[in-house]
């Protein structure tokens, strides 16, 4: 069951013109991006027809709102987002698309983490660009908020379709053992590391709240001060603290071009460990094409790279 | 000391002396305004008018060369008229500036002036304005003059050109940190006639190559909208994008369903939604997707285009005036006309393009429209597509532009247009209204391109510091962002040192220099001539003697100043430590969460509230480790 629903949630870039003739009996959901997504369909399975906007591999940060996202929006009954300032591109698309859905924000009920300099740094063609906030949008890089998520999305679900509560609660409680299952997993394999080897360098700082909950410190550059350009990351910073907590593997991300982490491995004189996903899934044949298997791959990932000391 | 602190009990921490001023200047109460200011060139004669659309007697005219085409620049806060047949390009400051604050705008208002500095150029045509620059090809030039758009909104003209291999009827436009330029063939041609047009080409600003030519014939008409730049030609519209290594171009060839032998020759892009508006043939627009399929999607006009716009408030709509005098609201999502109505006599679409007929733009909910013949500027309603009004303008309107928007006046007294000197050091603009608001409101997530995204990121920060921002972006801080060891400022006031400082507030305020010293005389003023930070333990130096005591964190407040704007104060409170240290110190600075301080102003007392209520005695502290003429390098760079 699990399966078949994560295959349907891969397919489930529905073009523009088959939307109209939806039988419109399913509910109709769009999530804002590729993990909120999946969350979507574990809940939800075939009672749902979902749209996902920014999809595998995606930098919702970047993402440019297309017309057939607000058609999707228009003919939405649950608009599921992060919040937290992720998804900038939402508001202006829900004016165009004139939608009357349920705009569900999933964060909420989550204990925020505040972003250190009042923001983070996306890399994108070489370039380090400042996403200001005083939040750390992140939430899902915690299974215990993936699991908040979780339970949003059912009383959303329940509130849009009472008719399918029932089965919606089933197929969430069931989604949520599984997430207890993979919050376990990952809590034993980062124990097993030696005590010393803790620490990580990713340079897209969005592992706050997997730093919280699993103990592994993520290095990265900082923040800007209000009085400086946002213009460039504090590369030279961050391979000083390379240097004094003595990182011990260096990862580079699906949503982000290397160019940058490249730079940084080659002056630190570390190795680039393997690829992390933050913010989006893969595509299927990839290494994380559901929140569970990228949240595996992450840790097995991490923990391989400590482990070659 | 005991004494002085019981009646100083305020304190705010310094920011620069834009946001004291601010917290000063209490006569002036802050407005919300709406104000669209319509700019029309005239057909016939030399001349540019520009009106206040809701008070049009609020009117002001400008002689020009020839003939203007008009197009508002760096997010309205310029306007330029080229003029093609007279090789001259004139500029005006439109005296609205726009700035956006996380939940709303700034707006500030004065009256519009023609910058004195011109340009002058064989046929000036083509403008972009895009990235922060303002680019007009000078189709006979051989160049495209780039000019810098946020210093045009102040008044000055910088430029600089984009050489390019043969003089044509093109364009050029930054793409990341190259550019791109259309280009013609380099067949020899008759007399003065123009090259044919060949393609688009990468080029580095130095006018050499960094590409190929792809090929786009007879490349005419372009427009950004998010990641995109789309350009006719008559294949089909080729698209590009920044990529990892430069420009990336893509050509979307006319489908087969699209009417034969005709082509886009004009484009406008949404500011909202990465999607193109393109005429196609003489009756016929194309709604162009650069991403998803089908990328062209044909709206056929019952009648010839006479022009067309898109709607920057809602991205949504679009609107076409067709020569029978109907204008036409379209779907940008369906494809399609949803409402139609006669809003003009006929202008028939026979003869030469450039004879006077109406041209459309967009101020808010309405839509304004020139009517040269009537004499007249239509205001229409977007809403209802009902005329609200008609302005009278002399002569023959025709080229029309808009500039303006909605924002908080913090400056307005009663009719009184006067820029009131706070200036806000905005950054790099974007050009456009639609992606300010929507940047604005989502704190950083705008990202159309990433040039785009810097300017942000430094607007947002400018904006808290500024304060103007969401009570979500405020976090608890501790001790740890002002460590360190601290020298009040009043000193340095006393004796003379701070003069180019005031001198320097005097230039660019409202107040004469002496009039700021006293101001800040009341504003600095303490005893407290140092204070060191380590750990929770502070040391007050009054008049030379040390106070000492432990404090732990008590929150923060947040004040709402008479101008709108806010600070944060960031409460500690005693727990031990000498009797005469205060019992509460609030720190108040520009920032709302974690960071280092470089300076602040220091509140300090035993009433809690009472030194919330505290606005005019705001110690201040720099570095000990500034030398007194740091300290004022430091003032002046803010």
């Amino acid at each position: 069951m699990i399966r078949q629903l994560s295959t349907a949630l891969l397919c489930s870039v529905i073009s523009l013109p088959s939307q109209a003739v939806f039988a419109q009996e399913k509910l109709q959901v769009v999530a804002s991006f590729s993990i909120i997504g999946d969350f979507a369909q574990k809940v939800g399975g075939d009672l749902i027809e979902l749209r996902t906007l920014v999809g595998p591999n995606g930098d919702a940060h970047v993402y440019e709102p297309r017309p057939a996202d607000a058609i999707a929006l228009a003919g939405a009954d649950v608009v599921l987002n992060n919040g937290l300032e992720f998804e900038g591109f939402l508001d202006r698309l829900i004016t165009a698309s004139a939608t009357k859905a349920e705009i569900v924000t999933l964060s909420d009920g989550i204990e925020t983490r505040e972003e250190p300099g009042g923001g983070h740094y996306h890399f994108i063609d070489g370039q380090a660009v400042f996403h200001a906030g005083a939040y750390d949008p992140h939430a899902w890089q915690s299974v215990a908020n993936a699991k908040i998520y979780v339970e949003n999305i059912v009383e959303a679900f329940c509130a849009a379709d009472a008719a399918s509560c029932e089965a919606y609660t089933a197929a969430g409680n069931t989604y949520l053992g599984e997430l207890d299952d993979l919050h376990a997993q990952i809590l034993e394999s980062v124990a097993a590391l030696p005590e010393h080897r803790r620490t990580v360098v990713v340079a897209h700082n969005a592992f706050g709240y997997f730093e919280g909950e699993y103990g592994i410190h993520f290095i990265s550059p900082q923040g800007v001060s209000t009085e400086s350009e946002a213009s460039a990351a504090d590369v030279a910073g961050l391979i000083r603290d390379i240097r004094d907590q003595n990182a011990g593997a260096i990862f580079s991300e699906n949503i982000a071009d290397t160019r940058l982490i490249d730079q940084i491995a080659a002056e630190a004189g570390l190795p680039i460990s393997g690829v992390l996903y933050s913010d989006a899934l893969s595509g299927p044949d990839g290494a994380a094409p559901s929140y569970i298997a990228m949240m595996q791959h992450n840790a097995q990932v991490i923990t391989a790279g400590l482990a070659a000391d | 000391m005991l004494r002085y602190l019981a009646y100083s009990t305020a304190l705010g921490l310094v920011l620069s002396g834009g946001a004291l001023a601010q917290e000063h200047d209490h006569h002036h109460d802050a407005t919300d305004v709406t104000l669209y200011r319509v700019f029309v060139g005239d057909h016939a004669d030399a001349k540019v008018t520009a009106f206040d659309l809701d008070q049009p007697a609020n009117r002001w005219t400008f002689d020009t060369t020839g003939q203007s085409k008009l197009y508002t620049v760096d997010n309205g806060g310029a306007v330029v008229a080229v003029q093609s047949d007279d090789d001259a390009v004139t500029f005006f400051q439109s005296g609205i500036s726009l700035h956006a604050h996380g939940d709303h705008s700034d707006i500030s208002v004065s009256d519009p002036a023609a910058i004195e500095d011109t340009l002058t150029g064989p046929r000036p045509f083509h403008l972009i304005d895009h990235a922060g620059k303002v680019v007009i090809n000078f189709d006979r030039g051989g160049y495209a003059a780039i000019i810098d758009a946020h210093e045009l909104s102040h008044g000055e003209l910088e430029s600089t050109q984009l050489q390019q291999a043969r003089a044509h009827h093109g364009y050029a436009a930054p793409i990341g940190d190259l550019w791109v330029t259309s280009v013609a063939s380099d067949a020899p041609v008759e007399g003065d006639a123009a090259p044919s047009r060949i393609g688009l080409q990468a080029v580095n600003a130095d006018g050499t190559p960094a590409g190929d030519v792809a090929t786009c014939t007879a490349i005419h008409g372009e427009a950004f909208s998010g990641a995109y730049l789309a350009t006719g030609c008559a294949e089909g519209v080729l698209t590009v994008t920044d990529g990892a290594d430069g420009p990336v171009m893509e050509m979307l060839e006319y489908p087969s369903d699209l009417p034969a032998g005709q082509s886009t020759g004009t484009l406008l892009g949404s500011k909202a939604m990465q999607v193109f508006l393109g005429n196609y043939g003489a009756n016929g627009l194309v709604v162009v997707d650069p991403v998803d399929e089908p990328h062209f999607r044909y709206i056929e006009l019952p009648f010839r285009r006479v022009d067309f716009a898109l709607d920057p408030a809602n991205a949504r709509y679009g609107y076409v005036l067709t020569e029978d005098g109907s204008l036409h609201q379209l779907d940008m999502l369906q494809a399609q006309i949803t409402q139609s109505v006669r809003v003009t006599e006929p202008y028939s679409m026979d003869g030469h393009w450039n004879d006077a007929r109406p041209r459309i733009a967009m101020a808010g909910d309405e839509l304004v429209m020139s009517d040269p013949n009537a004499g007249l500027v239509r205001r229409i309603s977007t809403e209802t597509l009902e005329e609200v009004g008609t302005i009278d303008v002399d002569g023959q309107p025709y080229n029309i532009a808009v500039a303006g928007g909605s924002g908080v006046d913090h400056g307005a007294e009663g009719g009184d247009h006067d820029h009131d000197g706070h200036s806000h050091d905005h950054g790099h603009d974007h050009g456009d209204e639609a992606h300010d608001h929507d940047h604005a409101h989502a704190h950083g997530d705008e990202a159309h391109d990433h040039g785009h995204d810097h300017a942000h990121g430094h607007d947002h920060n400018d904006q808290v510091y500024q304060g103007y921002f969401e009570d979500s972006q405020i976090a608890d801080r501790t001790l740890a962002d002002w460590e360190g060891d601290w020298q009040s400022v009043y000193p340095l006031l006393q004796d003379g040192t701070l003069d180019p400082v005031m001198e320097h507030k005097a230039e660019a305020g409202t107040m004469t220099a002496d009039e700021y010293r006293a101001y800040y005389d009341v504003g600095y003023r303490t005893d407290v001539d140092r204070i060191t930070i380590a750990g929770d333990t502070f040391i007050f130096y009054a008049s030379g003697e040390p106070m000492e005591a432990r404090y732990e964190a008590d929150g923060y407040e947040v004040l709402t100043y008479e101008k709108g704007n806010r600070g944060v104060r960031f409460i500690f409170e005693k727990v031990e430590g000498d009797e005469a240290a205060p019992q509460f110190v609030q720190f108040s600075d520009h920032a709302i969460a974690p960071q280092d301080a470089h300076h602040f102003h220091l509140y300090w007392g035993d009433d809690r509230a009472a030194l919330l209520e505290e606005l005019t005695n705001w110690p201040t502290y720099y570095p000990s480790e500034l030398s007194a003429a740091e300290v004022v390098e430091e003032m002046l760079a803010h």
